[in-house]
């Protein structure tokens, strides 16, 4: 049960949606946007968050796009994990959406929602940030396209009241020799102790980690450590391993310790995986 | 030919309401002006309330009333009275109810909640039970020797957190050291668990203008409550109902009487009014009770073939804030501490402990999946250092009838069932002999552990269980008996014991599902699985009583002695000739005669049930008899384990049960695999995990988790039929023996396959790496 009442509001636009989250605002009515609503409705249930309206974006037509258009990809934020599995225009992309929650949850979650939510692990922006996918964003005054590198620094970064409509996938990642592994505590469907996404595009392995720091990235100078194919395995991992850009995570769902005896395998597999 | 129900797989009384989703939970049930009552809970795992402040609360939407522990100074307990339904002065745990709000409706009631402001002076907080055993811990109750005590044997500890301490003295424990080969010693911890039943508890209560207490629960011992409530708060035993309708899953958890005190008083509170208090699943795990934890420590010897000599076992039970039922527990773990072995030289102290944890209550297996955590886990290190085989080992050791248990109680075929034939069975059924350490590939391992069990109730030594039998006017009968349907299908096992003994069809058989205290026989509680044993022969009697009835109405109007006759199939014929008979349906409500006249009248079978010959737990050596008889099984798993990242699949889960008796072969498979299920959840991933502040850190199905549909092995179950003499058709219980071998068979299969010895749960992947780590250094 959600102990509060909420207005709910369903736009049919881009511009109607910013307005409204503007209007809304402004009557101190605390405003979110609303895609599958799974994190919504989840935490609205034991009071971890509070909102008098919820703006459900899934009638907007820019965010329910699916489709290629010249040498893009294009998402809408309102795609769900499931209907990006279904049509699978990026299988990494794919595999990454299938491993989080379970299916029926898969049904609901939007890849928007997964990359812009609340809960850390947002996997399936794992293998946007490896295919260096843009993302058009919509706000009361301007809409602009940017990097994702650019607005993802461990979580999305928009301004007040911004609204995410789409992702832009360039067309030549989706089809480039790839590696998905996620590794749970114990159960098949559990947060991440660490998902691993990677690809290798000219030569070069790309890697990306969820649940190994508290926050998801591209392991940029990882890459350069485990980029080096004359090395022993073994001795390029445990550089790698020293380049992580925080501290390994220390939670329920295992030490820091164990998460990084779990990376250095992930990794070695990965490596064994992708250079075949 | 007469029916034949014992021995069938008989469909559900159930099955059609539960398959259909028209069976309605206690939740279900819809009252106009119901409240409802929402839970402000602690913060703080020890600490004083220095204030409660609920001004702004008492001004929101629809909020009636706001109780705390101060407007009830009452303590409550079915052991020792040591619990404040609300937290009163102090809290002992993190998540204990410390306030109500009552409001007009749910979502009312949980928005104040937020705004009731309670200030803590954190106290220094205890985590482990061996911490608490310590010298100068922080104690939890200033005085336990003051509570007051609601058995006579339990032995709170003055001037320290020991609720409970049973000691079994049994033989010589320096002359069984003396004829040991090999000793072996170490240590165990098990954290505690969650129930985790389908239906979260909840409750309704209502207080009538007329003084009657009427409470609808989701619980398994309805007449526990009214006891509870009638003692708490000094009302007449008899002024209090309650009623429970069928229950969603209990194991053990709903046991514990704890909301229903709350919503009393919260009704009280605005006048009797009906207020409802349902926990959600955060609640269900960390305000209500839930498994104990364990730290045990075992040393156990054997001489130079391989039998034991001696045990020194000492368990610490981790009961948490209060002692419920825990102290039970403890009690349960000694006087059945050697397993199913014979050994003439035990010494065991077993302490019930306090800690700032959840308080525990019972749970599948009343303590017995932990202690032979520990003892089936030594087994295995004895047998390896003296490059014995396990499974010969146990057999070797295998109690018979003529030894007698860790009280001193003497065996008997009957009693104690035969573990041998058990073992025998258990080894062809997981391949002993093609090997219990098979390697795959460079990185894969196959193993087998093993692990007996054994078990026995532990109620009080009067408890009791009554039935009653009804015939209808159209020679069909009902059934009604207190026990609660917690979802074995135990109702309908009772259903078939009745329609072998009347020799009828059972689908004539209508059994009352609902219990009411005040229309139902009196049932001590839905625990331990006894209902069987226990309801079954207050069955049997209510049937004979009606039989008995029937024969002597029949008699005067047929002019023969009773003797002559007997009943089935809904008849009462002639012995010697079948064909001369008349129907249950003419006599069953009188006999009209063909003038006209009648007599005779209702016929109304009554049966009731005591337990025969249990006594006490002698304080100082343990001697006494706790229970009627024992179960006795061996369990098996079998895993692959890979070895470069310790992750593991578990293959093949094997149950081998001395049933005495199956009565329903499919109910029996359901309830033992159940019951293995939830001892997989338990050994490989079920944990309460505390912060070092006594936080919860898995108090939600996203972080604590059970085994799921899928994740199951291929499960095996089979039977030894010993019969158990004085039990209905000599059945012996089989409700909650599934889960008792299983962590243990688990670790031991595991332990083997890592070459590291596992001696904690839960066996992750991480605990195997982590104990090879420590093993490096």
């Amino acid at each position: 049960m959600i102990p509060f009442d909420f207005e709910y509001y369903q736009p049919a636009s881009i511009a109607e949606a910013v307005q409204l989250y503007n209007d809304l605002q402004q009557n101190g009515k605390a405003p979110m946007y609303y895609g599958g609503g799974t994190e919504i409705i989840t935490m609205a249930r034991n009071s971890s968050i509070k909102t008098q309206a919820v703006i459900d974006i899934k009638q907007i037509p820019e965010c329910q796009q699916l489709e290629t258009k010249g040498q893009s990809l294009i998402i809408g934020a309102a795609v769900t994990l499931t209907a990006i599995a279904e049509a699978n225009p990026f299988p990494l992309l794919t595999q990454a959406g299938s491993r989080v929650a379970d299916h029926s949850v898969q049904n609901k979650i939007t890849l928007g929602g997964n990359v812009c939510g609340t809960i850390i692990y947002h996997e399936a922006v794992l293998p946007l940030l490896l295919a260096d996918s843009e993302v058009c964003i919509s706000g009361i005054n301007e809409s602009r396209t940017e990097s994702i590198h650019t607005v993802f620094d461990q979580q999305m970064r928009l301004n007040n009241g911004e609204l995410v409509v789409q992702f832009k996938i360039p067309l030549e990642y989706t089809s480039l020799p790839h590696w998905h592994v996620k590794k749970t505590k114990l159960e098949k469907i559990d947060y991440p102790l660490i998902t691993l996404c990677a690809l290798k595009k000219d030569g070069a392995i790309r890697i990306a980690l969820s649940g190994a720091c508290s926050f998801p990235f591209r392991g940029r100078a990882m890459e350069k450590a485990l980029n080096q194919p004359g090395e022993d395995l073994s001795k390029r991992v445990a550089q790698a391993l020293q380049q992580l850009p925080g501290p390994l995570q220390d939670t329920v769902a295992g030490s820091s310790n164990y998460r990084r005896f779990v990376l250095g395998n992930l990794l070695e597999d990965a490596i064994d995986g992708l250079e075949g | 030919m007469d029916y034949i129900s014992v021995g069938e797989s008989v469909p559900r009384k159930d099955a059609w309401e539960k398959a259909s989703g028209a069976a309605r939970y206690n939740s279900d049930r819809i009252q106009p002006g119901l409240l409802h009552g929402a839970l402000v809970t602690s913060t703080c795992a020890h600490g004083l309330i220095k204030s409660i402040d609920l001004g702004a609360a008492l001004t929101m939407p629809g909020v009636i009333n706001i109780i705390t522990g101060a407007d009830f100074p009452v303590l409550s307990g079915p052991v020792l009275e040591d619990h404040p339904p609300l937290a009163s002065g102090k809290v002992r745990y993190y998540g204990e109810p410390v306030a109500v709000v009552i409001a007009a409706t749910e979502a009312q009631a949980v928005a104040a909640v937020g705004a009731v402001n309670i200030e803590y002076e954190a106290l220094p907080i205890v985590t482990s039970p061996l911490d608490s055993f310590k010298p100068g811990a922080p104690l939890i109750h200033e005085r336990v020797d003051l509570y007051k005590r609601m058995v006579s044997d339990v032995y709170p500890e003055k001037d320290t957190n020991i609720a409970d301490h049973i000691k079994i003295r049994k033989g010589d424990l320096p002359k069984g050291w003396a004829a040991s080969h090999t000793i072996i010693e170490a240590e165990y911890d098990l954290p505690q668990a969650d129930h985790i039943a389908m239906e979260t508890r909840n409750v309704q209560a209502e207080i009538l203008p007329g003084d009657e207490v009427v409470i609808h629960s989701s619980s398994q011992t309805p007449f526990s409550i009214r006891k509870e409530i009638s003692s708490c708060f000094g009302i007449d035993l008899g002024k209090i109902t309650v009623h429970v309708p069928l229950v969603g899953g209990g194991f053990g958890g709903k046991a514990a009487v704890q909301l229903e005190l709350i919503a009393y008083m919260a009704s009280l509170s605005v006048g009797g009014r009906p207020v409802k208090i349902a926990n959600t699943r955060e609640q269900d795990i960390s305000t209500s009770p839930s498994q104990l934890g364990l730290h045990a420590r075992i040393k156990l010897g054997a001489d130079q073939s391989g039998r034991f000599t001696a045990l020194e076992a000492i368990f610490m039970v981790d009961s948490g804030a209060y002692c419920d039922i825990g102290s039970r527990m403890a009690k349960s773990m000694a006087m059945n501490c050697t397993g199913p072995y014979r050994i003439d030289n035990v010494w065991c102290d077993s302490y019930c402990i306090y800690t700032n944890h959840i308080y525990a209550t019972s749970f599948r297996g009343f303590g017995h999946l932990e202690f032979t955590f520990a003892l089936e886990r030594s087994l295995d290190k004895l047998a390896a250092q003296m490059q014995l085989d396990p499974l010969e080992l146990r057999r070797r050791n295998a109690l018979k009838a003529g030894d007698s248990s860790p009280t001193q109680v003497a065996l008997t075929t009957s009693n104690l069932g035969n573990l041998e034939a058990c073992l025998d069975k258990l080894k062809s059924l997981i391949n002993w002999d093609q090997g219990r350490y098979i390697s795959i590939d460079a990185n894969t391992v196959r193993s087998k552990g093993i692990s007996c069990l054994w078990k026995t109730s532990n109620s009080p030594t009067d408890a009791f269980s009554g039935a009653m039998v009804i015939i209808n006017p159209d020679g069909s009968i009902n059934l009604i008996v207190g026990a609660v349907e917690i979802g074995p299908g135990m109702l309908t096992t009772l259903a078939q014991i009745l329609a072998e003994k009347m020799k009828m069809d059972i689908n004539r058989i209508h059994v009352h599902m609902p219990v009411d205290t005040r229309v139902s026989p009196h049932h001590w509680k839905t625990v331990g699985s006894m209902t069987t044993y226990m309801v079954g022969k207050a069955v049997l009697e209510a049937a004979q009583d009606a039989i008995n009835q029937l024969l002597s109405l029949a008699a005067m109007v047929l002019k023969v002695s009773p003797s002559d006759l007997d009943v089935a199939r809904e008849r009462v014929y002639l012995k010697d000739n079948p064909d001369y008979y008349m129907d249950i349906a003419d006599i069953g409500h009188a006999y009209k005669y063909p003038d006209g006249n009648s007599v005779g009248g209702q016929v109304i079978g009554r049966g009731s049930f005591v337990m025969r010959h249990l006594t006490p737990l002698d304080p100082n050596t343990g001697r006494g008899r706790p229970g009627p008889a024992w179960t006795v099984g061996a369990q098996a798993v079998e895993v692959e384990y890979n070895r470069r990242d310790h992750s593991y699949k578990i293959l093949k889960a094997v149950t081998v049960l001395d049933a005495g008796k199956v009565i329903n072969p499919k109910h029996a498979r359901g309830v033992i695999t159940g019951g293995v299920s939830m001892g997989l959840g338990v050994a490989t991933r079920e944990e309460i995990i505390y912060d070092e502040q006594g936080q919860i850190g898995t108090s939600s199905l996203r972080t604590y988790k059970v085994l799921h549909c899928g994740q199951q092995p291929e499960y095996v179950v089979d039977y030894v039929e010993t019969p158990l003499l004085d039990s209905p058709y000599g059945a012996r219980p089989i409700g909650e023996h599934g889960i008792i071998g299983m962590p243990a068979a688990l670790a031991n299969s595991l332990s083997l396959a890592a070459g590291i010895e596992l001696d904690q749960l839960p066996l992750t992947p991480e605990l195997i790496w982590k104990r090879l780590e420590e093993e490096k250094r």
